[in-house]
Order: C-alpha cells, then structure tokens, then sequence
C-alpha cells in the first residue's frame, strides 16, 4: 500500500503539467511590486497563465493575492512590473480587457432592490457578445430565485450570481476571488464542480483563495503568495511534495527488529518505538529504503503507514521560511 | 464620461436605458424618495392651495397671494429634496456595498450609474414639478408665467437650480463614507437650504436685509428669486443666474475631484 502510494506521487512528479508550455499564454505578470504607504503589497512577482488551465492563487489574508488580481483586472496600477492579459495592457486596454475578462471579486455587490433576472439582463447589456442570461441562471441553479431581490439571497446564490455575472460576457479568463468564502461545506463542494464546468467551457481560470484543500482539488497549477511575494509556483501535488523534506513511516514488526537495521539506513534520521509500533523518520525515498530493509532482513511488519504531505503542509513549511525572513526587513 | 450622448452606440444606449430603469424600479420599490420629493410639496400645495386665507390676493405681498410666492418654494423644494436626500444616500451606499466596484470590473464604467443616477433625479424632479403646477394650475388658480418669455426664464431658472442641488448631492456623495453619514451631511444642508427658499416663512417676509442678502447667494433662495420674478412677470435680472452658475461650477468641480469609486 505504502509502494503504492510512492508510485502514485513519482507519477505526479515526472507526468507532463497538464496545461503545460504548449498551450499559449493567456496572462503574464512580470516583477510586480506595489507599495501602499510603507507597505508592501507585492514584491516582486512573476508568474504565467496558460490557456485553458486553472491557476491557484494561494495565500493567507493579507498576503497580497487580492491587490495582484486588482493589478491584472487593471483595477490598479502596479509601482512596477509589466502585466499583460490576452496580450492587452490592463490598464490602457482596459475596457476591452473587460470584455474579455470576467471578474468576480470580493467586497462587490449589485444593487439590494434588484431581482436577479434583471440584475443579468442589465450586466448582458455591458458587454459586445454576452451569453444566454436565462441559460447562465439555469445552469448555475438560480432558475428559482429570477423573481428574487438581491438582498434576499443566500450567501450560496449571491456567490453563483457572481460566477453568473463574471461568466455573462462570454469571456476568455474568469478571474475568480475569494468565491467559495464563507459558504457552507456542501456549497463550497457544488460552486467548485461548476467552476468545473466552467472550465470544460474552455475558459481559464484563476482562482484566488486561502483554502488550501480547494486549491489542491481544483488548481492546475498554484502560486503560493506570502507577505507580497511568490514562494512557491507549481502543481499542488508537487508542491506538497517539495515541501516535505522530513517524512514518516509507521510500522508494526511481526519479527524482532534490530536496532541498527533501519538506523543505518541513509534514508532514516530516527527510530522511535511505541511500544508495539515503530516511527521512522528520515527523508528522500524513505519508504522504499525502509520496506527493501525489512525485506533483505526477512522481517515481516503490518500496518506499514506513510504520512503523506498534502498542500496544508507545504503551504505552512513554505510560509514559515518566509516568517523567518521577516525580520530582514519585510514589511507587512 | 468624456463620450456624450450623440456618440453612444446603440448596444451603449440600451445599456445607459437599462441602468436608468433599473434605477426607477428601485426608486419606486424604496419609495421614501419619492415621498420626500413628490408627495410632501403636493401636500404642502393641496393644504395651502385649500385656506382661503393664502390663495387671497394680499397688498402686502404686491397683489398676489400667498400661495402664487409659495408654489416657487415648493418647486425648489422638490429639488433639493431629490438633489440633496435620494442623490447622496443612494450613490454612497453603493460605493459602501461594492455596487461601484462591481461595475469597475466590466466594459461600462461606473461613471454611468453616476450618470444614471442624476438622470433619474431629472426625472423625478421633472414629474414633481409638473403634479405641482399641473395641480396648482388646475385645481387651486395658480397664476404661471404671463409670456414665452416668463416660462423660458422659469426652465432655465428650474434647469440651473436642479443642477445645482444635484451638484451638491453629489459632493456630498463624494465625502461621505456611508449612507449614514450622508444623511447626517444632507440633513446640516437641507433645513437652512429650505429656510432661504421660503419654505417655513416668506424670505421677504421676514424684513431682515441680512437674511434677504443672504438668500439671493444660496441656490435655494436664488432659484427662488428667478422663478417668482419669471412667475410674476418681472424680470429676475442677472444675479440669481450668475449665482446659480457659480454653485453649479463650484460643485461640479468639487464633486470631480473629491469623488472616489471605492
């Protein structure tokens, strides 16, 4: 189960990135860096989207992943660094930006006293090609709430009225922030098989969020932003496994266990025994070193276990680093 | 904004025609407004235009009666009523809401809702307006305009005034944070606005050369003093326009410049 596991995480790493090089890029940031006052909003920061993918951007509140989607949507002029999206400047190009670009973004609202129906229709009305309102409604399951006042939606309905509203112009990329904030589990699970969907629609996406489990679920690609800056950019799966440079192995031995036997090993760093089971520390292929051991030793172990990283640890093991840099200076 | 209403394409008229009737719908669905604007002049005309005592022509007064001085203070009521309470309330509580910034992320500028806005104000001062001198005409023998050129200076007066109090609704809509404080900030301006357009005692009847002075350089008492001259037949002469103008300059400027989207 354990060789399983390592196989199915070496797959992870040598597969080709699924929305790789080959497909054009759509957005590129390029040293960005923004100051409000003494702060430092964005430090530098680069990185690239590519077609069709769904690209994660990741951070605590605070870090700075809302003032990057501002810059990108030419919501805000950047200090420095060059953005260009669908090969427009968003600031200069910014009308037609918006035609290509849908933008969902938090802290925004439509009027109380509209209803839905005509809060879609109105928004249809903005752009050169918009989609089929009724169909949007219909699909995003507010058929039933048309006749409804804005405020008198649920959490759940305004957030897929945003979605309604950011997808209403056909656009190219969804810029999706903070969507599944403060909604239920059960809503969080149903918005992120339509953003899904939305993409098998052939719209990129980026998703700007602190869940971590919701960037690994949907991400193609993650950029991980702390105090302004990109820690890390990749593949959530590999992401949690760069992070991991301490693993563990959990073990019961059926036979006595020498000592020295798995301390030898390379691999291990520590052997603890409790009572029965056995905890084995250590990096790298830890758990392939381990069981070829056990085997050549003509040991037999049950409840061999691995603790697997997942992007929650590479997300604190990354952000830590940076805590710690801090103290450098780094302003937040 | 820089795009007037001639350049417009067709897709963006029915965009602006879509902003201005959601705008009315939720007028009409949030009706204070329209209570404030409409409902208390026309009932402030049905009471006065119904006591004999006002409707009589008075010596004192010039030989017209105290209502023909008051239906001028009521058209200017409207204004202000619609400039200075719907106007601030509504544009802060959507900058407060996000509904600015929402509308920041598509092809059409939020600028436009501002721009609908004021336009809806227009409409609902136009409509205040005409139930008041419709009303006052029919019902309660108000005396309009003599002549082509009475009721030319009373539009342009009605025009300036309305721009002028929709101009400071929107100043006060730039510095207010909240519709709360909006209204705190409406409710400083409203009552001394009202006071000099005669609203609780005729301005000359007050026989206070200070309080007269000071109500031909407000909006309210200026707006005032056009449309009872152009009503009457005298002429207004320049000053209550080159007022005007001047409120209207001033807050527009302010308001481009104080505004702020989010």
């Amino acid at each position: 189960m354990s060789i399983q596991e390592l196989d199915r995480t070496d797959a992870r790493v040598s597969a080709p990135v699924p929305s790789g090089p080959a497909r054009p890029p759509v957005i590129e940031v390029a040293r960005l860096h923004k100051e409000y006052g003494s702060t430092v909003a964005l430090d530098d920061v680069s990185f690239t989207v590519h077609a069709g993918e769904i690209f994660g951007i990741l951070g605590r509140n605070g870090a700075g992943k809302t003032t990057a989607v501002e810059c990108i949507t030419g919501l805000r002029t950047p200090d420095r660094g060059d953005i260009r999206v669908l090969g427009l400047d968003p600031r200069r190009d910014r009308q037609e930006l918006h035609e290509r670009v849908g933008v969902q973004l938090q802290d925004s609202a439509v009027p109380d006293l509209m209803r839905v129906g005509e809060v879609v229709e109105l928004y249809a009305s903005f752009y050169r090609e918009p989609a089929d309102g009724r169909e949007l409604i219909a699909t995003l399951g507010l058929h039933d709430a048309q006749h409804t006042y804005f405020k008198h939606l649920s959490g759940g309905q305004k957030q897929r009225l945003s979605i309604v509203l950011a997808l209403i112009g056909q656009p190219e990329i969804a810029v999706l922030d903070e969507l599944t904030t403060g909604l239920d589990p059960e809503a969080r699970r149903h918005t992120w098989k339509l953003i899904e969907k939305v993409r098998a629609r052939g719209v990129t996406i980026v998703l700007v969020t602190h869940f971590m489990e919701e960037a690994e679920r949907l991400c193609d690609r993650v950029a991980l932003i702390d105090h302004g800056r990109v820690v890390a950019l990749d593949r959530p799966g590999a992401l949690a496994l760069a992070a991991t440079t301490s693993k563990r192995v959990r073990l019961t031995p059926i036979d006595p266990l020498p000592e020295e036997l798995l301390s030898a090993l390379p691999e291990v760093s520590a052997v603890e025994h409790h009572g029965a089971e056995v905890v084995v520390a250590g990096s790298g292929d830890l758990v392939t070193a381990v069981v070829l051991a056990l085997h050549r030793a003509g040991i037999q172990a049950e409840d061999v276990e691995t603790e697997t990283a997942n992007l929650e640890d590479a997300f604190l093991a990354l952000t830590d680093e940076t805590t710690h840099a801090d103290s450098n200076g780094v302003t937040r | 904004m820089s795009t007037s209403a001639l350049t417009l394409t067709p897709r963006q008229r029915r965009a602006f025609g879509l902003l201005v009737a959601g705008e009315i719908k939720i007028a009409i669905r949030r009706p204070v407004g329209l209570l404030v604007a409409i409902g208390i002049p026309f009932a402030l005309l049905v009471i006065f235009g119904s006591i004999p005592a006002t409707t009589r022509p008075e010596p004192a007064l010039g030989g017209i009666s105290f209502f023909d001085l008051y239906v001028p203070t009521l058209m200017v009521f409207v204004l202000i009523a619609v400039g200075l309470t719907g106007l601030p309330q509504q544009l802060s509580s959507y900058r407060q809401q996000g509904v600015l910034r929402r509308m920041s992320t598509t092809p059409v500028p939020p600028a436009w809702l501002l721009a609908a806005q004021t336009t809806v104000s227009l409409i609902l001062a136009a409509i205040g307006i005409a139930i008041l001198l419709g009303a006052g005409a029919g019902a309660y023998g108000l005396a309009l305009p003599h002549d082509a050129g009475g009721d030319i200076l009373s539009v342009v007066a009605l025009l300036l005034t309305a721009a002028a109090t929709i101009g400071l609704g929107l100043v006060v809509a730039a510095v207010a944070k909240s519709p709360q404080i909006a209204g705190a900030i409406t409710a400083l301006f409203f009552y001394p606005l009202a006071f000099f357009s005669g609203l609780y005692v005729p301005v000359q009847e007050i026989h206070s050369q200070l309080i007269t002075d000071i109500a031909k350089v407000l909006p309210t008492g200026a707006g005032f003093n056009a449309l009872h001259a152009a009503f009457g037949g005298q002429s207004p002469g320049v000053l209550p326009f080159l007022v005007l103008v001047g409120w209207v300059i001033v807050c527009s400027l302010a308001a481009a410049r104080l505004f702020r989207w989010e």
